[in-house]
């Protein structure tokens, strides 16, 4: 880790962990108290795990998700080559949601916006945008301090308002 | 399809003075929290302001967010940030204006922005001749907002270049 970990703390976040119970509060309530079923949202973070390759997130369940019927099956087709593979429609759209939000948001195709809208309500759309990017956010940090430990696949609880997204981690 | 007034592409928009209101309002429990770790990344106790305003300026130049580079916070006014120095964002690694201390934090943001995995030992024992590792915390977790919120206004259609 290039910045500390300080005594007591999970995360170098944890040097800030006022700031840190808020940005918790709002990943938590992205994942606990929206609008879209929690798998969709899932496949939309372990897609930017691959892509930012953050090891940890690539690694870490959500519970939510697996209730939901995000089965490890399903997981692995979260991957290069997605679209002739297995995953349910609603989930392909997540992922190549995912790729343009991460990779160029200005790439945003008609064709990908009506399918969104096809499939999703606005309110949803707003969710799922703001689940992925701000999971990029906290990806990337990762990413940058690393490099991130390799660690098994590990099913945790959703996040909550209260919790925090490093609770689960190996210290 | 049919632009809003906030030129979002979604159909329907919520009620509020400014883009982002009507458009993450429609998740307001969501946007309440967002508003509320927005709003304390500009605390000067936890890091410059300065700084932090110079990041979420050049996240907005990098991804293309015009609603964002309107946007000026007191706080970095405050702080000493001048439109003067902001006029030269785009030329920080040769502009005067710009202190080593900006160099380190620009860099660190560009990388963390376009390429996380690029951020090497240099570029962190750069930000640490410079910010305490609280401070390095705090300017991270703003990057990090500030990068998913600018790529959420302009993928929803807010204000993009």
């Amino acid at each position: 880790m290039r910045i500390s970990v300080p005594e007591g703390g999970l995360s170098f976040f944890d040097h800030q962990p006022e700031l840190f119970a808020l940005f918790n509060r709002y990943y938590g309530t992205l994942w606990s108290e929206g609008v879209l079923d929690q798998a969709t949202k899932e496949v939309g973070r372990l897609r930017n795990a691959r892509v930012t390759g953050c090891n940890i997130c690539k690694n870490l369940r959500f519970a939510g998700a697996r209730d939901d019927g995000l089965t490890e099956d399903l997981v692995t087709e979260i991957a290069d080559g997605f679209e002739t593979g297995d995953l349910p429609d609603r989930f392909k759209l997540a992922v190549r949601y995912a790729d343009v939000l991460i990779t160029d948001p200005k790439s945003l195709t008609d064709e990908l916006r009506a399918a969104l809208l096809a499939e999703f309500t606005p309110a949803q759309i707003v969710e799922l945008t703001a689940t992925i990017t701000a999971a990029m956010g906290f990806s990337k940090a990762a990413v940058a301090f690393g490099p991130p430990p390799d660690m098994p696949i590990l099913v945790v609880p959703t996040p909550t308002p209260d919790g925090s997204v490093s609770d689960p981690l190996p210290s | 399809m049919e632009a809003t007034r906030t030129g979002t592409w979604l159909p329907i928009e919520a009620e509020g003075a400014t883009a982002l209101d009507r458009v993450f309002g429609l998740t307001p429990a969501a946007y309440e929290t967002f508003r509320e770790v927005d709003g304390a990344l500009w605390d000067p106790d936890r890091v410059d302001p300065a700084l932090v305003e110079l990041c979420r300026l050049r996240i907005a130049q990098l991804i293309g967010c015009d609603a964002e580079l309107e946007v000026r916070h007191d706080q970095a006014r405050v702080a000493g940030l001048t439109e003067e120095k902001i006029a030269d964002l785009r030329r920080w690694p040769t502009s005067p204006c710009y202190s080593d201390a900006d160099h380190a934090v620009l860099n660190f943001a560009e990388k963390f922005v376009i390429d996380a995995s690029s951020v090497d030992d240099h570029d962190c024992a750069a930000l640490r001749a410079h910010l305490s590792d609280p401070e390095i915390a705090a300017l991270t977790t703003a990057i990090a907002l500030f990068d998913a919120t600018t790529r959420f206004q302009v993928a929803l259609g807010i204000g993009g270049a």
